[in-house]
Formats: structure tokens, sequence, C-alpha cells
């Protein structure tokens, strides 16, 4: 039961705040479509060479796979490595507590240059003893998008922590549960929505991460975002719209999907 | 506690990674501001004592903060709508959450500006409601950037605001309303503050990054409003000067640092509660 | 392959001259250019063949197709080594990081010649070797220790025709002056040729700007801030407020001039007078992974005039060396920064002036504009 359902003023803000979030939009669809080589909203002709440039050049496909490549590698580790923290955060409420988090939430905090400069430097030092996890390698870009997008999970999943009751965890530890157990059993359920926001969320940050990114490549490992860095003297490709349309487009799709599948499904289990 | 050995099974791994990848050449860099170009904490004096980095700090946590209240407050206002609306608005706002993040900054800052430039669609909106007679200047200024990073950051503070507002114990609420209290003062007094880790972290998350912030301001900004990691940039690659960048950097993360020790003392005691 | 390069550049010149875009003389002689470089490569190939790799740093965008169709297929073909383009921005701090690693991956850098040349005193670059670089093929003046100038671009006075065609402006004074010249400005954010672009306007004679006086470029600057919409940081930038009508009138790149002329349907005019010509120039890092006489050998290779005016095709860029002024029909000659009837309308900026005082004086210049 939903005893605090928002009122119709609630739902006019946050009727403003959706059609400010949508804005951009405005511009985003119709740039895609331009005729021109440069962004600019088209007047009268439409084209779609910037969708065409999307399928004919393969580097956007290429950059595409190894973001998603990246993404996917690093959210999964960050995600884990800053659960265990968390919970260890929680569980055990060192001494010491904020000194760790703050080490922890470092990456966050420093200036992105800084720690695209720090991050360099460590990753030309790995050069020199492999050429797997290094400067230019997609590998080497994983691990600096984990050090970088760890913090976001850790604040995330303390939030979620934070909501916690521990009189849930206390009762199960009294009745004589072990650490793993508890954490399986008791507190993963309560903060499963706070880990997968956490994997999404590290996910779209390394997805789109320029500033370090830029520092640490060079020529072969070229992201998504990278690619579409066309420096701070020339263009800025319209395809980068048109890339846009694209994966809104698979967002819609995602999410209407997921919605009509959670309603026949709750249908279903109204009849039965 | 039982098994300390276990516990740091769960602690380790993280700063363990974070000390051998980050900490190590984070401490190198760092080590300039005492080093470059001299030995001592001349670069300190020469950043306090310059006029450009005071400027630049103080518009930096103007437009942070300005920013942060702006995002959380908005980004409230939705997660409560799809946390626990009818299905219909849920619908709506999850798009309007998740659509955002797939559109590069670049083409973000450039739809701002096709929007509220001089001649863009709002003032010519407005012009031809008759509500203005001289275009406002929105953009490339102190306000278009405020307007560019709040719309950026609305759904990074929407996630962990839902994650507060989505494991709270609903009994509390039932129970409020079951001693005859108002909606109302159900909301204020009661739901507000058990979404406060969530407020928290949200606008940690959002004031963080924001004080990161580069390519939203330099083209949002018209080139004037300068924020510090700009200033960092500059100093460490544009016309560089690491020693004093890193200086910069220092008294950047040690204000960053307080304000975050505040914060997490205040979630923490939100959490014992 | 060199003959697939060949075949690929002749067929983007029969494009662009279908398009009407050079005309068919133009056409006739650039082929010819081409055709004429091949005769000679071919000869090179079985000498000079080996395998390899360069990477070429260049600031972005377009730049590295470019640079790739000009410099790097020709000198794969001749040389058996791969120019890879790496985007990233070479800044002087960003070469400074590559050198201070202990383990660079750059080999040469498209970098203004006032950071080779300071980086170059540091001992992070390589001096160029004159031996195997040519300074006949570049104009008088541009050659500098540690840099090789590769390219040219000015800083111009752009204006919307349709506000002041009849009366077009003629200086930077007309430039600083929004009563004769009514409408919003836009200045360069990093700079560079703002402040003698305020000096020519505030009176000093373009033979005495030098050293230039910054605190009178500022105090000029400063009294005109209320009329600057914007500083431009990037090339785009700049295009878009003058063609969204955002300024009536800015300084910018003259490689953006055609383009602009171009995309408003000629609206957005553009003049040569007191221009400030600046030189883009190739820098090697010391210690570079391809070897520094691979680099040096890339650099020579890059002075071929025909290559050049394919960069000047693709870019805008003025070309280094003075042989290909006459390879441009005169049409296209109009763009060309270095065009001897151009040039003689324009200042060039002091490389010495910029490589010791440009970091204090950009202080300053941002603490104006930002205030």
């Amino acid at each position: 039961m939903n005893v605090l359902r928002p009122g119709p003023l609630a739902a006019i803000l946050a009727a403003l705040v959706a059609v400010f979030l949508m804005m951009p939009l405005v511009a985003v669809i119709p740039v895609s479509f331009t005729p021109t080589r440069y962004l600019s909203v088209p007047d009268a002709e439409w084209s779609l060479r910037h969708y065409r440039a999307l399928i004919e050049n393969p580097a956007w496909a290429q950059g595409a796979w190894l973001s998603i490549r990246i993404g996917v590698v690093a959210s999964v580790l960050a995600t884990g490595l800053a659960l265990l923290f968390s919970l260890g955060i929680w569980m055990l409420q060192p001494r010491f507590a904020g000194l760790l988090i703050g080490i922890a939430l470092l990456p966050m905090v420093a200036p992105p240059v800084v720690s695209a400069l720090t991050l360099y430097f460590f990753l030309i030092s790995l050069s020199k003893v492999n050429t797997f996890v290094a400067y230019d390698t997609w590998a080497g870009v994983a691990l600096a998008h984990v050090v970088m997008i760890a913090p976001f999970a850790v604040v995330l999943i303390s939030v979620a922590l934070a909501q916690v009751d521990r009189r849930i965890d206390l009762a199960a530890r009294s009745m004589g549960a072990g650490i793993w157990t508890r954490v399986v059993r008791v507190i993963l359920p309560n903060i499963r929505f706070g880990i997968l926001t956490a994997l999404f969320l590290t996910f779209v940050l390394s997805w789109e991460e320029i500033g370090v990114t830029l520092f640490i490549t060079s020529v072969d490992a070229v992201t998504l975002p990278r690619l579409m860095w066309m420096g701070l003297r020339d263009n800025i490709d319209p395809a980068i719209a048109a890339i846009s349309v694209v994966l809104i487009a698979l967002v819609v799709a995602v999410v209407l999907t997921k919605t009509a599948v959670e309603r026949s499904r709750a249908r279903r289990q109204e009849k039965a | 506690m039982s098994h300390p050995s276990r516990f740091l099974l769960l602690i380790g791994p993280l700063l363990l990674f974070l000390a051998a990848t980050y900490l190590v050449p984070f401490l190198g860099v760092m080590r300039w501001s005492v080093t470059l170009p001299a030995s001592g904490l001349g670069q300190y004096k020469a950043a306090l004592g310059d006029p450009l980095v005071l400027t630049v700090f103080w518009r930096t946590l103007r437009i942070c903060a300005a920013v942060t209240v702006g995002a959380v407050a908005a980004a409230y206002v939705v997660t409560l709508l799809w946390v626990r609306g009818g299905p219909m608005q849920r619908l709506v706002v999850e798009l309007c959450i998740l659509i955002p993040f797939w559109i590069s900054v670049l083409t973000r800052a450039f739809g701002w500006l096709a929007l509220l430039s001089n001649k863009g669609l709002i003032n010519g909106w407005l012009q031809a409601l008759g509500v203005l007679s001289e275009p406002l200047t929105l953009v490339r200024n102190e306000f278009g950037v405020v307007v560019g990073m709040t719309h950026f950051l609305i759904p990074f503070a929407v996630f962990p605001l839902a994650s507060a507002m989505r494991s709270l114990d609903e009994r509390v609420l039932m129970a409020a309303r079951g001693m005859g209290a108002s909606r109302a003062r159900v909301f204020w007094q009661v739901f507000v503050p058990m979404t406060r880790a969530g407020i928290l972290g949200a606008a940690l998350v959002v004031f963080v990054f924001a004080l990161g912030f580069f390519v939203t301001p330099a083209i949002l900004g018209g080139g004037r409003s300068v924020m510090v990691a700009e200033l960092i940039y500059l100093r460490i690659f544009q016309s560089p000067d690491w020693g004093l960048g890193a200086a910069i950097s220092v008294i950047l993360m040690a204000g960053v640092g307080l304000l975050l020790a505040a914060l997490m003392r205040q979630v923490r005691q939100g959490a014992s509660r | 392959m060199h003959e697939h390069f060949l075949k690929d550049q002749v067929e983007v010149l029969k494009l662009r001259a279908a398009r009407g875009e050079i005309s068919r003389r133009g056409f006739t002689q650039l082929a010819a250019a081409l055709l004429g470089t091949t005769a000679l490569g071919l000869r090179g190939t079985a000498a000079f063949a080996q395998s390899g790799e360069l990477v070429f740093v260049n600031w972005g965008g377009d730049a590295g197709l470019a640079y790739d169709a000009a410099y790097g297929k020709a000198f794969q073909s001749e040389t058996g080594i791969t120019v890879k383009q790496d985007g990233s921005g070479p800044t002087e701090g960003a070469i400074a990081a590559q050198i201070e690693s202990g383990k660079p991956t750059w080999d040469i850098v498209d970098a203004d010649p006032f950071s080779a040349e300071a980086l170059g005193k540091k001992g992070m670059i390589e001096p160029i070797d004159y031996a195997v670089v040519d300074k006949a093929k570049m104009r008088e003046g541009f050659g500098w220790e540690h840099a090789a100038s590769s390219y040219f671009y000015s800083y111009i006075i752009a204006y919307d025709a349709k506000k002041f065609g009849d009366n077009p402006p003629k200086n930077m004074a007309d430039f600083f002056d929004v009563e004769k010249f009514p409408g919003k400005r836009a200045l360069y954010k990093w700079g560079t040729g703002m402040w003698e672009a305020a000096l020519l306007a505030d009176g000093v004679a373009p033979d005495k700007l030098y050293p230039l006086d910054v605190k009178r470029a500022h105090d000029k600057i400063a009294a005109f801030k209320d009329n600057v919409v914007a500083y431009w940081g990037g090339g785009s930038e700049s295009q878009s407020i003058l063609l969204n009508g955002e300024a009536s009138m800015a300084l910018i790149w003259s490689t953006r001039a055609r383009l602009i002329e171009k995309d408003s349907g000629g609206d957005i005019k553009f003049i040569w007078d007191q221009g400030l010509i600046a030189p883009g120039a190739m820098a090697v890092l010391k210690g570079n992974p391809g070897g520094k006489d691979n680099a040096m050998k890339f650099i020579a290779s890059a002075q071929d005039p025909a290559k050049q005016v394919v960069m000047f095709n693709m870019l805008g860029q003025g070309p280094a060396n003075p042989a290909a002024d006459k390879l441009l029909p005169p049409e296209d000659a109009r763009y060309n920064p270095v065009d001897p009837a151009n040039f003689a309308l324009q200042i060039p900026l002091d490389m010495p002036w910029y490589e010791t005082n440009y970091g204090p004086a950009l202080d300053e210049y941002l603490k104006i504009i930002s205030a």
C-alpha cells in the first residue's frame, strides 16, 4: 500500500523538471539530420548523411564496442570492490572509518586533470613491464576507469546501506548466522537496488569518461568519447548527435519493453 | 567484532587496489606542490596570494553551490514520482531520467546554446509571445553554466535519492498516517528526514562532480567563467607550472575533504539514529 | 601503395573540381604536382624500405585525416614507416609529462614554435636536424632550433557583411570601434594575437609592437569588455558565434575563413589587414620511440609543396614552403594567409616574445576577461 502518493503539486513540479531534462533533445534530434558537416539545426533540407557515416565508418562501431567492453569490465570490478569495502565499513564500523572512506573517495575528489596525470604516470610504469595492462590498451583504460568510478559506487552503496535497519543484522547474528550468511541472506537483498544503480551509474561514467581517457590513450585504444572528442581547435562532428539519437531510441525501447513485461506479469498474477 | 581478519578481507581489496594504482603516483604528483620549481611552501603562498586563483575559487564555489541545490531539489521531486507515483508517471519519469545520460556533453552544451542564445528558441518564443522586447542574455555567462551543469547532474542525483526512498521502512509512514498526521506533515516531518542519507549522498555526488567540470563551463560560459578545474588544467598543460597546479589542487582537495568529513558525520549520525 | 594514395588524392581533387571548389586549371596543376612527386617517391622506395612506426600528435578533428592524406600515406609508401595520428593535443604540459614519464610514446608533435623552443631549452625536444630538413624550403625566419615551421594561420577580422557590407572594417581600430561598427564582438580565449590587436587599435605602430606593452593592451581590453559576447576557445565555436549572428565581428583563425564565407553564403566576410600571422611547427620529442632520424625524415618529407597544398585544401593551412604559393590558383590564393599579397598586409607574431612572456601575460588576460 502506498500511503504517500505524490499530490498534484509534486506532479506539476516533476513535470517541469521532466520538460527541463528533455529540452536539449529539441536540439539534438534535428541536429542529427543536418546536411552540413558541422553542428547546426537544419533549415529546409534534412539529410541522413550522419547516420550513414555511423554505418560506413567502422571507427564508430569499433569505438562503441571498445567503450562497452571497458564499461562492463570496469563497472563490474568497481562495484564489486566498492560493495566489499562498504559492507566492511558498515559491519565493522572501524575507528578510522572516516580516513578509510576518504582514501576510497580520493579519485573522485581530486581534480580530473591531476587524476589524468597520476594515472598516466602509473600506466606508463606498467608499460615498462608488460604490454597488456598498459598505456593505450583497453585493459589499461579499464583499470584507470575502475579507479575513477569506484568512489561513486562507494557513495551509492553506502547510501543504500545507511537505510538498512541494523537490528535485522543483529537479529541474524544473535541467531548464530556467520558473516557470509548475514551478507548474502540479510544485507544484500536489502540493498539490491543500490547495487544495481551503482552498476548502472558506474557503467555510464566509464562510457562517458574523457578527461583521463584522453591522456592515457593514443592511437590504439580509441574509445567512443575519445573519438567524439574532436579537439579544441576543430570541428564537432554532427555524427555525435546521430549516436545520441540511436542510443536514446535504444533506451526508450528497453524501458517500454520492460514496463510492458512488468505489466503483463502483474496482470497474470492478479488473475492467478 | 569476532572475526576482524574477515572484515579486512572486505575492506582490504579496494584500499589495496587504490593504494597501488592511484595513491602512490598521486602523492608523487602532489609532492610537486612543495618541490617545483623550488622546495618550500612558496607555491602555496603564490596560489593564495593570486587574485586570479581567489576569483576562480569563489566563482567555482558559487556555481557549484547553486548547481547542487538546484539539481538535488529537482531530482528529489522527480525521484518522488519515480518511486511513489502511478504507473504512467513512473514510466514517463524513468524515460526522462535515463535519456539525458546518453547525450554526450558536447551535444548537450550545443543544445543549450541553441535554446538559450539571443537568437535561440527560448528568446524567440518569449519575444513572439510579447513577454520580452529585448532578448535576455541567458547563455555565455554564469547563468548558462548553472543551467547546463544542473541539467547534466540531475540524473546523477536521482539514483542516491531513489536508493534511499526505495529502502525506507514503509511502516513508519503508515504509523504516522494512522496517528492522523496530514499528508504534508508526513512528507515534511517523516519522509524527508528519513531520506536524509540519500539527500546528502546526492549532494555529495553532485557537488564533487561539479567541481571537476570543465567542458560545460568552457562552452556555456562564453569563455569567461573560468572554474577551478580549468585553472588547474591551465597550470598543468597550457602554460605549465606544475608546482602551482599541484598546490591549487591540494588547497581544493583540503577544502573538499573538510566538507566530506562533515557530510560523512551527518550520514553516519543519521544511520545510527 | 603510393599509387593508390595518389589515385585517391587525384580522386579527391577531381571531386572538388567537379563541385567547383577548385578550377579546372588548378586541378591540372595539382595533379601534375602530385604525379611529379610520385616519380621521385617510387625511385626512393627500394632504398628506404624499412618497417617502423611514428606517432604524430595533432589537435584532433579533421586534422588527423588531413595529415594522413597529405603526409602520412605518402611517407609510408616512400619509406615503409607507418605514421599514426593521435589527436590528443600536444600542449606544452602534455609534452613535458611524456618526457617526465621516462618512456615517451609520441614522436612528432604539431606544436606552437614557442612551446617547442621553451621545452627544447629544457632538453625535452630534439634540435631539428637541418642536414635532413631543408631550411631553404621554409619562409625566411621560420625555422627554429627545435621546431620546423609546417604551416601558417592568422588571427583575422571577420565581419557581418549584411551590416557592414558598404563600409567594411579596415583595421583593428575599426574592430574596437563600436560606434562606427555597432554590435558585439568575439575574441580568442587564450590571448594569442589579442594583445597585438588591442595595441594596434590603441595606435601602436605595427613595427613597434614588440616587446608588447601588455599593461596597455589589457587596459584596452578591459575597457572593451562589455562589447564582447564570448571568448571562443575553438574554431567551431568562433564559427557558430558568427553564423548565429551573436557577434557582428570576431577575430578568428584564418583557417576558418573559407568555411565561414561558404557556410554563410557570403554574409560573413573577412579581411587580411592587420591580421596576425602565427606559425605552426613540427617538433620531435627527445628519446622518441620511433627514432630521431625517421622523425626528421618525416618532417623533411612534409616540406613537399604539393603535399602542403593538400593541407591547404583540407584544413586551410597556409603552406610553410613558399614554393607552394605558386601552385594555388588565384581564387584559392585569396584564402592563403602567407600569399605574398596577403602577407604584406599582416604582422607575424614574435615567437621569442611568446617564449618568455606568454604564461604571465595569459594569466593577466584571463584575470581581466573572467573578472
